[in-house]
């Protein structure tokens, strides 16, 4: 086909399109996020030791840690899907932020429980548990995002994947840390970041084929 | 360009109104400014699939300009996906089914004129370098870029996708290669 002949087919072609706003899909997630954990506190998952957890610090190292990263991935994500934007430095940064949490975690875990009995601390079968659920409530992020990065046009697909991986898995952690009993910093970081891994691979090795463009 | 850019974004602001005049104007002088981009990143036989790759993607996407901002980063990050996407469908082609059109009778002035893609190749291990510029770009088959360099089939071959991955990857991190 000719130049002049593909340029005559685009022009027929040629619909209005709406303009991009950030703040829709951010209202989209936030319905979503908002649905999600109503839905599962509606299970009847919330912690039974609620109050008692919210005098702990390590409980508000947990929830807002995991609030800080998913919010902060999503904004990474979000901003890679315009074609102008790289994720990466996004992704650094994001990096830099896991390890000042992991700083603080270590600080609380040593003042408390100490580095005794690591192994036992980590409960296996609770562990997978944790993994598992987080997995799962992780899936509505993803595919969200995954769609929304279809829409948009990201340039790094591989990096924004990874971007969106780390977002949904940190989303997933954030509303499944409600149910979490377990508020030790050494079984968090082991569990929550197997889960965050799985889901980030995960993302990482499909989104970039659903979002080819 | 600045204000050619300008107008541009003018007029893909009118096109995403539905404006059918005002985009096939931009299509138009869009196209020619690709035509230039390509030039000067791929083989000359690449140019044209490439330009048309580009505007079809630019029509597919016109709804991620936001035409409160310039419009030449935006035609540049678009273009610039399109020739890392080409360089990755290189190394994922077949070697041995290349079109003939690839093929280059006067591939010196042809290759040096792809400013950009030359300086790439230096880049890259020389034997990376030679096996592109043997089979992707002056378009002998594999048999006989074995027999000219003294490498193996099988090395040709993962020189030519490690070299056009390295090629990908480096444009990948730069924000512009003029």
């Amino acid at each position: 086909m000719s130049n002049d002949a593909l340029i005559d087919r685009l022009v027929d072609d040629l619909r209005p399109v709406p303009r991009p706003r950030a703040g829709r899909l951010v209202a989209i997630l936030v319905v979503l996020a908002a649905v999600e954990l109503a839905g599962f506190l509606a299970l009847g998952t919330m912690r039974p030791d609620m109050s008692a957890a919210l005098e702990r610090a390590a409980f508000w190292w947990k929830m807002g840690g995991l609030g800080i990263l998913a919010v902060f991935g999503v904004a990474v994500a979000l901003n890679s899907f315009d074609p102008v934007m790289s994720p990466r430095k996004g992704l650094r940064r994001w990096g830099y932020v896991v390890a000042a949490i992991v700083l603080v975690g270590a600080v609380i875990d040593v003042t408390g429980a100490g580095l005794q009995g690591l192994g036992g601390r980590l409960m296996w079968r609770m562990g997978v548990e944790c993994l598992t659920v987080m997995t799962l409530l992780s899936v509505p992020p993803v595919i969200a995002l995954g769609l929304m990065m279809r829409w948009g046009a990201p340039t790094d697909r591989q990096a924004s994947a990874v971007a969106v991986g780390v977002a949904a898995a940190a989303w997933g952690a954030f509303i499944f840390a409600f149910h979490c009993p377990s508020d030790d910093p050494f079984y968090i970081l082991f569990w929550y970041a197997l889960g965050c891994g799985v889901i980030t691979l995960l993302a990482r090795g499909v989104l970039p084929l659903t979002s080819r463009w | 360009m600045s204000q050619v850019a300008d107008e541009w974004g003018q007029l893909m602001a009118a096109a995403q109104t539905g404006h059918a005049s005002a985009y096939r104007r931009l299509l138009d002088e869009i196209r020619h400014w690709l035509n230039g981009f390509y030039a000067r990143r791929l083989p000359p036989g690449m140019v044209d699939d490439a330009v048309q790759d580009t505007l079809i993607a630019i029509h597919e996407k016109r709804h991620t300009y936001d035409p409160e901002r310039p419009f030449r980063p935006w035609l540049m990050a678009v273009a610039r996906y399109k020739w890392i996407d080409r360089l990755r469908s290189m190394s994922r082609s077949r070697t041995e089914e290349l079109p003939d059109e690839i093929a280059i009778e006067d591939h010196e002035s042809s290759v040096t004129s792809s400013v950009v893609l030359g300086r790439l190749m230096a880049e890259l291990k020389p034997a990376q370098a030679e096996a592109i510029r043997l089979v992707k770009i002056e378009g002998f088959s594999v048999e006989e870029a074995s027999q000219r360099t003294g490498q193996s089939g099988s090395l040709i071959k993962v020189n030519i996708h490690r070299g056009l991955a390295r090629m990908a990857s480096l444009v990948q991190k730069q924000t512009d290669v003029e």
